[in-house]
């Protein structure tokens, strides 16, 4: 029986590359199920039908990033790749992706410039040698901004077409917003960060704070900005008391895609969210009355560009894609804007690129849209670290946001302890790429 | 060549477990010594792997979250393998004393056993939200407020502990056959002794299925140490929970060597795991040799 799985692994079938009338048939494995994988699907039907020489199959993989990275370290990988942002920089570094820049048909993609501010670095990483070169294209993204419910603005006195515009007008108006039933207990919250709490690591960013240095070599958790991001964190659950926000939002955790939904429920009337809470919020209360705005930042650090998270899906050539050509043919279907704009409306998601077409926003599902793209656009628009420790970074930062929010621990020494472990990844980083040849070490 | 008469049955021997001997050479024994090899190596799996020495098991000590990993595993494995034998030994010596509806409460205690993993966390996830689940509104009828289960690090292991203690009927089963192989005429004299119920199950029950105990402590304490799949899944239950709360020493291996790179890190990671439940395995043994009372022997 083992004679038998080992002859089966290592002679057995490994699914067509090409079919008996002569098309070349990719693999191309994504995340996406659901209405956004029938979206995706769709993009790929239209690819084969609009010529006779590619057939692509979509195939949909959870866990992309670990399964692709045995699939490529194995030698038998897909031919196209959906990654998420914060995946390119181990992935480019370790030499899993070809680089687009290089490849044949490299011609057929668009220029950086075509994309959106905030997505045009997520799409190059320096290579062993320093040299930037670009691994991937996007092909859908999120930005976060705040939603706000108009209805509870009107009910409490506030002008529905004001939302705050700042951090302190933010933390006013939640303060009219909350309610509290007899006991004492929460019937309303006007906003916490703990709902959903899904980027524990970005509020520094809102501060003008970043998680590293540009080239990702020393850690900044401890700034100054970060302080004041957290402070303002503890402040705020000085204000609510933790342990009653915590028992009021106990059932939020895994109702994001329900009618329970704390935002669609009412019961938080503004909630920092990207562009796809459209989509739960179509299904689940299609007669809700919301806003959207860039999330407000403290009156000092406001230029009126909007500050926020952009994230991206990315495709990618992994090395060893038995048809590169054929996979950059693909990838630059999916580029053109008509695509682009197909597929993002079907996600409820803002466009990657910088230049939408009127019909994008007139006739997208969320209403907050322009929002959206508008922070994809904005300079001040921010992103994951651009280092393969981010995991790590992010699930560090994870653990500090509930010692900030439940304990009286001094901010200061949370984050000097968080900053310290921080550095200690980015050492060993520094460390391991030094022991490969890397230049500079880093 | 002729071959004797016992080197015939010895080659036909061998060639029939030669099966299972490819399997566990190709599977098992090449995996681990390449693991062994790999643990001396910084192999992020895209690219060569390049020795270390050991490095990777003297950051180990360094890292805090191996340190917080490995101290969560610890404690859930501390109250997990008491409360699961004790629970367990309870239920089968109701089952072994009962008579009405035996069947069906053994099929009851024994059902949750058969439920696919994720299927069971998923059901919990529900059944453990903090808001709407089925305990905290039962709880809420007799005016007790529920906790932020899966929300609230520290709750996070008890609400595994929890699930770990549904899933004790494989156990039960044991411990009941065993209990039904003790012969009565122990009982008999022990009564006749003027022993109560008490003390019989404690001077007559006890040593006369402490074998199985034993087998169960150890499988339990094994398991217990590699604990990995439902953390895993109830993880998905609240993003913005501390994700730490879920990862136990086996998640935190998983999460260097697929999501990190850093496998030959997560190697050492391995080999000290099972150099800890060997050693653990063996000091059990050592100790049980005069609590286990063998039949004949």
């Amino acid at each position: 029986m083992a004679a038998g799985a080992a002859g089966f692994a290592a002679f057995g079938p490994r699914g067509a590359r090409s079919r008996a009338d002569g098309r070349i048939v990719l693999d191309y494995w994504e995340k996406w199920t659901g209405h956004e994988g029938a979206a995706m699907q769709a993009v790929v039907d239209e690819f084969n039908q609009s010529q006779s020489r590619i057939l692509v199959r979509y195939l949909v993989t959870a866990g992309i990033d670990q399964k692709s990275m045995i699939a490529i370290a194995g030698g038998d990988p897909p031919d196209v790749l959906g990654l998420y942002n914060y995946n390119i920089p181990l992935f480019a570094e370790t030499g899993a992706l070809l680089p687009l820049d290089e490849a044949a048909g490299s011609a057929m993609l668009p220029p950086l410039e075509a994309y959106a501010r905030a997505i045009r670095p997520m799409l190059s990483h320096p290579d062993r040698s320093g040299r930037l070169r670009r691994w991937a294209c996007p092909n859908t993204g999120g930005t976060l901004a705040l939603y706000y419910n108009k209805s509870l603005f009107a009910q409490v006195g506030l002008d529905p077409a004001r939302p705050p515009a700042t951090l302190e007008q933010l933390g006013d108006f939640a303060a009219r917003l909350d309610a509290t039933t007899q006991g004492g207990r929460y019937s309303r919250l006007g906003f916490t960060p703990t709902e959903p709490g899904w980027w524990p690591w970005a509020w520094g960013a809102y501060f003008g704070a970043s998680l590293t240095d540009q080239p990702c070599r020393r850690a900044l958790i401890d700034s100054p900005e970060h302080v004041a991001a957290f402070r303002w964190i503890r402040e705020t659950a000085e204000r609510l008391g933790p342990e009653r926000v915590n028992a009021f939002g106990s059932g939020w955790g895994n109702s994001y895609d329900s009618i329970n939904n704390a935002f669609l429920a009412g019961q938080v009337a503004m909630v920092l969210q990207g562009p796809w809470l459209a989509s739960v919020i179509n299904t689940h209360n299609p007669g809700l009355d919301y806003g959207v705005v860039p999330f407000p930042v403290p009156a000092s650090i406001a230029d009126g560009q909007p500050i926020g998270l952009v994230e991206s899906d990315m495709l990618c050539v992994p090395r060893g894609a038995r048809h590169p050509d054929a996979s950059m043919e693909f990838i630059a279907f999916t580029q053109q804007p008509l695509i682009v704009e197909k597929l993002s409306t079907a996600h409820f998601k803002n466009s990657v690129l910088a230049q939408v077409s009127p019909e994008f926003v007139a006739k997208h599902p969320n209403r907050g849209v322009e929002v959206f793209n508008a922070v994809a656009n904005s300079p001040r628009g921010f992103r994951a670290a651009s280092t393969r420790q981010f995991p790590q970074i992010r699930s560090k930062m994870g653990s500090l946001f509930p010692k900030v929010w439940n304990t009286d621990e001094p901010v200061e020494d949370l984050l000097r302890s968080t900053n310290t472990e921080v550095q200690s990844l980015l050492d060993l980083e520094y460390e391991q790429k030094a022991r490969r040849g890397w230049k500079g070490g880093a | 060549m002729k071959l004797s008469a016992r080197a015939k049955v010895d080659l036909a021997g061998y060639l029939w477990v030669s099966p299972w001997i490819a399997g566990f050479l190709l599977f098992m024994l090449l995996p681990a010594a390449l693991s062994a090899y790999y643990s001396l190596t910084d192999y992020p799996v895209l690219e060569a792997p390049i020795f270390v020495g050991f490095d990777n098991y003297t950051r180990m000590w360094r890292e805090p979250d191996f340190r917080d990993a490995a101290l969560r595993t610890l404690l859930y494995a501390a109250a997990v393998v008491p409360l699961s034998t004790i629970l367990a030994l309870v239920l089968a010596a109701l089952l072994c004393g009962g008579r009405r509806l035996t069947g069906f409460l053994r099929a009851a205690i024994f059902l949750p056993t058969l439920v696919p993993m994720v299927a069971a966390g998923m059901v919990w996830m529900w059944l453990l939200n903090g808001g709407y689940g089925l305990i905290n509104q039962s709880l809420a009828l007799i005016g007790v407020e529920g906790p932020n289960w899966l929300g609230d690090g520290p709750m996070v292991l008890v609400s595994l502990i929890i699930i770990a203690l549904w899933g004790v009927g494989h156990s039960v089963v044991i411990y009941e056959a065993a209990m039904r192989e003790v012969p009565p005429s122990l009982y008999e004299a022990a009564a006749l002794d003027g022993m109560g119920p008490v003390a019989r199950f404690w001077h007559v029950t006890l040593p006369m299925i402490s074998p199985a105990i034993l087998f169960n402590v150890v499988t339990l304490m094994i398991g217990s140490l590699q604990l990995f799949g439902m953390p895993a899944v109830l993880s998905k239950s609240n993003e913005g929970a501390d994700p730490r709360a879920f990862t136990f020493f086996t998640n935190e291996m998983f999460s260097q060597a697929f999501l990190n790179g850093q496998m030959g890190y997560a190697s050492a990671m391995a080999w000290v795991q099972l150099l800890f439940v060997l050693a653990l395995t063996g000091l059990t043994f050592a100790v049980s040799g005069r609590l286990v009372h063998y039949r004949g022997g």
